[in-house]
């Protein structure tokens, strides 16, 4: 296999010989790719949201508003990240079932699930997770309906800023919206293998 | 994206590169470029020894053959005059199409200075003369064809400044603007399946809008199209720019 | 004459494969230019940027390649080189052995349909499953994917469904909504069942060793949630400088590839999952696929190499849009196919040259690209590169003759009047192959050769 890099490599170096200068890396702003206009003179968050709503995903910013949605829903048995469950749980009633623990073998049986997200993206209605903070990768992937919490301040506005604060987290997903394909005769249906419903609980 | 740097103006002397289809079958397109560019000052010379841009064996993957021809092609417009294509296509031969085929040949210069000198009628008009508006009158509804050799130029404005500014002129446009005709030079008679599909699908778009005529700015793209449909009992009326702004100015009583 | 290959699929193909090719491309490339040009008043400066950026790289692998591999290292991820195809297929079978592993679920990578990894590691005695749902029903289905984005674009909603009940997802049922909702419930255990989840990796930022994967469906995050070893299957190519760089590019490539500004899924992976996190890859493995690149790279159309995989050229083309992905008997279809599938074959170029000449050069694929690789230009290259080795051309009139006219001047004169002749003989009798060919499809105009020149000599001389 170091055979397979020394000849890899070594084309390489033999097919670039040739150029007599070598194609320079221009200089420019990122602010070039930026929906600057959108996000002009407006509060991020009210962005944040219409943007999410525009990938028919929904921005909630108080716990009995998720509770309604959830319950409206009729999705009544989830998981949520141990960490966060102290803040939420008392707005839960008792028809809800709501365990802490993810367990894979009953993946069916979580309609919601509740993690935590490290953030989000104006510009882009974007929610960000990270390894660190998703309690279980599954967790926020297998159920119908993920939600994703973050506080205000976790808010970038634009992605030239999310990509300088990416960080050293292993595993960061930036999740736009609910899953969705157009495979079948480009007809787009939302919920293939991850969440058919996104939700953003931003909270203070 | 294409080489349109050019070499700036530094009179009205001028050639006229007739192209190889109006040579052998569109004369009145030659003869209505001369009639258009002395109405506006122009003197125009015709180097007789003049013959094709090359572009056929360019296209056809022969280039030696098309390099042979494109020094004969060089030879024939020496000088530092401007040279007028009433083609886009053959136009982008000598400015883009060339230099990209003599990357590797010593007299590389001489063809890149070709290129700088090289217009497309349209663009030579409103870009190198500077004139936006088109005097006269043709009462008609057309549509205007792009061909796609005068993608990434200044063409395709500049025809639709001046025929949009003809008193009389109604230009419609239609589905699919930006897809090929099909004609694509040695394409349409390699790949005739698909060049003729890609014709036809054209021309349904265009009768949609319902042109009396269809004009471009490309011989060859009419050449196809309108053959095409003569061809199937349908035939679509069909002009080049310059017999357009040559009538129109006939019919202000211009020339 | 004989018609070109591909011209002959094209008259071949059935109305309705053509109609969801035609269709689904029309639909992609009107979107895409409608949301780039609604929201920058200047995409074709992001294009050409980008461009820059990726040839900049393309030219400077020989620095990029090392220093990608050591941020890699640095990260705890598995570096493995791999020249060849078998070479690529053999090591994910390695590491699968060394883990015990038998079971792979399997993302959306263009560089396993190259080596056709599924097939191989299926005939060792592994499952590799495809999640992605179009490359799942070409899976099931014995197929070929027949565009690089939408690998089902060719299928009706009846042949999805029609397989579906041969394969034993369920009754006979043609509801686009049930079809993704059978998907989804079968797949889902079988990640969970899965030893190892292979993946493909749109961009490596040279910078941090983050890989970063672009996808919609969520398949890839249940490979990297269920299972435990990671293995990334990554072109040599798919480097950028900095991370600051994929900002650009993750604009340009999900506005380009679906009209969407992101996908909804777009994922940096730097290496095995983190300790407190309980589920994911404990082992990443990261494979540099060679497999003709660096034929590519040695070539004068390098610049192929930019190319971000976004399928915005095959959606503007004619040419695709007539004959549909298959046409080009390769993993790569369209614009880029065009260029990139023959020069991949390394010195058996000559069984795909003719892809090249399946162009009328109309640009649009130029025009529409992310990276703004100069499509075109490089189809005549390749067209050149034919011409030399000697390979046949059905159907191309040959130039030399028409060379030889063009550049003598008095024998050129004589043909134009001599040319009247066409005017006066039935077109079987035209001895000029490509113009018979032309007057089966076209009328020919009139010859009128030498009649300009004429016109222009006996007019009265201006004062």
């Amino acid at each position: 296999m170091s055979d397979d890099r020394e000849a890899i490599l070594g084309r390489v170096r033999s097919a670039l010989a040739p150029l007599t200068e070598r194609a320079p890396l221009p200089a420019y702003d990122t602010e070039i790719a930026v929906l600057r206009k959108l996000l002009a003179n407006r509060d991020p968050l009210a962005v944040f949201a219409d943007r999410l709503r525009g990938v028919n995903g929904t921005a909630l910013t108080d716990i009995p508003a998720l509770v309604k949605y959830l319950r409206d829903g009729k999705w009544l048995h989830g998981y949520c990240d141990p960490a966060l469950w102290p803040r939420l749980a008392s707005h839960f009633g008792p028809d809800f079932q709501v365990e802490t623990e993810y367990d894979r073998t009953r993946v069916d049986d979580y309609a919601f699930g509740i993690t935590r997200a490290a953030g989000g993206i104006a510009e882009l209605g974007t929610v960000i997770l990270k390894d660190g903070s998703t309690s279980r990768r599954l967790a926020a992937l297998t159920p119908w309906v993920h939600v994703a919490v973050f506080s205000r301040a976790e808010l970038f506005v634009d992605l030239p800023q999310a990509i300088a604060a990416l960080g050293d987290d292993p595993n960061i997903i930036w999740c736009t919206g609910p899953s969705k394909t157009a495979d079948v005769e480009g007809i787009l249906i939302e919920g293939v293998h991850g969440p058919g419903v996104q939700i953003a609980l931003v909270l203070d | 994206m294409l080489n349109t740097e050019r070499l700036p103006l530094t009179g009205r002397r001028v050639q006229l590169m007739a192209t190889c289809l109006c040579d052998a079958f569109y004369d009145d397109v030659a003869k209505a470029t001369v009639q258009v560019l002395e109405h506006l000052g122009c003197t125009v010379g015709f180097p007789e020894a003049q013959t094709c841009c090359g572009q056929p064996a360019f296209n056809g993957g022969d280039w030696p053959a098309s390099r042979k021809v494109v020094r004969h092609t060089v030879k024939t417009f020496a000088g530092d005059e401007p040279v007028i294509v009433p083609s886009g296509s053959c136009a982008a031969m000598l400015f883009h199409g060339a230099p990209l085929e003599f990357e590797k040949e010593s007299d590389l210069p001489a063809v890149e200075s070709l290129g700088k000198r090289a217009w497309e009628l349209g663009d030579f008009i409103v870009n190198g003369l500077g004139v936006k508006a088109w005097p006269g009158r043709f009462d008609s509804t057309i549509a205007f064809h792009r061909s796609c050799h005068t993608r990434g130029t200044a063409s395709s404005a500049a025809a639709s400044t001046l025929l949009g500014s003809i008193a009389g002129l109604k230009v419609v446009e239609f589905g699919e603007g930006e897809q090929c005709c099909g004609f694509g030079g040695t394409f349409s008679v390699s790949f005739p399946n698909i060049s003729t599909a890609m014709g036809n699908l054209k021309l349904e778009h265009v009768r949609a809008a319902k042109p009396d005529i269809l004009v471009s700015g490309d011989m060859s793209c009419l050449m196809h199209m309108g053959g095409l449909a003569e061809k199937e009992g349908k035939p679509l009326k069909n002009m080049h720019l310059a017999q357009m702004l040559r009538d129109a100015l006939k019919n202000g009583g211009l020339i | 004459m004989k018609f070109q290959q591909i011209d002959q699929f094209a008259a071949e193909l059935r109305a309705d494969t053509r109609a969801a090719v035609y269709d689904g491309s029309k639909k992609g490339h009107e979107k895409r230019t409608k949301l780039l040009f609604d929201e920058y008043p200047d995409p074709n400066r992001l294009r050409v940027l980008a461009g820059q950026v990726k040839q900049h790289v393309i030219e400077n692998l020989d620095t990029y390649l090392p220093a990608v591999e050591a941020k890699l290292k640095a990260n705890g991820v598995i570096v493995h080189w791999a020249a060849t195809a078998d070479a690529a297929n053999e090591t994910v079978l390695k590491i699968m052995r060394a883990r015990g592993a038998t079971k792979m679920v399997k993302a959306k990578t263009m560089v396993s349909e190259e080596t056709e990894l599924a097939h191989f590691l299926e005939k060792h005695g592994m499952e590799a499953l495809e999640t992605d749902l179009g490359e799942f029903i070409v899976q099931i289905d014995h197929d070929h994917p027949s565009h690089i984005v939408k690998p089902i674009i060719h299928k009706n909603r009846r042949e999805i469904a029609t397989s579906f009940e041969k394969n034993g997802l369920g009754a006979y049922n043609d509801d686009p909504q049930t079809i993704t909702r059978r998907a989804r419930q079968f797949l889902r255990h079988k990640y969970l069942e899965a030893d190892v989840g292979l993946t493909g990796g749109n961009f490596i930022s040279a910078e941090s060793g983050r890989l970063v994967l672009v996808t919609n469906e969520g398949n890839s995050r249940f490979c990297l949630a269920a299972t435990k070893c990671h293995i990334a299957m990554v072109g040599i190519e798919k480097i950028v400088p900095r991370d600051r760089d994929l900002a650009l590019l993750l604009n340009l490539l999900a506005r380009s590839g679906t009209a969407q500004d992101l996908t909804v899924y777009t994922e940096f992976i730097s290496g095995p999952k983190s300790a407190t996190q309980p589920d994911g890859p404990e082992e990443m493995h990261v494979i540099l696929v060679d497999n003709g690149r660096t034929e590519v790279l040695a070539s004068d159309c390098r610049d192929i190499l930019r190319c971000i995989r976004c399928g915005a050229c095959l959606n503007v083309c004619p040419v695709y849009r007539q004959a549909s992905g298959h046409a080009y008997r390769s993993v790569y279809p369209g614009p880029v196919g065009a260029v990139l599938s023959p020069l991949l074959m390394g010195d058996r170029f000559k069984e795909k040259a003719d892809l090249p000449k399946a162009s009328s050069l109309c640009g649009a694929c130029q025009e529409v690209c992310p990276v703004n690789i100069p499509i075109p230009d490089l189809l005549l290259r390749l067209r050149d590169k034919g011409k030399q080795e000697g390979l046949s051309s059905p159907g191309t009139p040959p130039m030399g003759a028409w060379a030889l006219l063009a550049s003598q001047p008095l024998a050129w004169k004589a043909s134009l009047i001599g040319g009247r002749l066409m005017n006066y003989l039935p077109t079987k009798l035209v001895p000029v192959p490509a113009l018979r060919a032309w007057e089966a499809k076209r009328t020919l105009p009139p010859w009128r050769g030498g009649e300009f020149r004429k016109w222009l000599h006996n007019r009265p001389t201006k004062p």
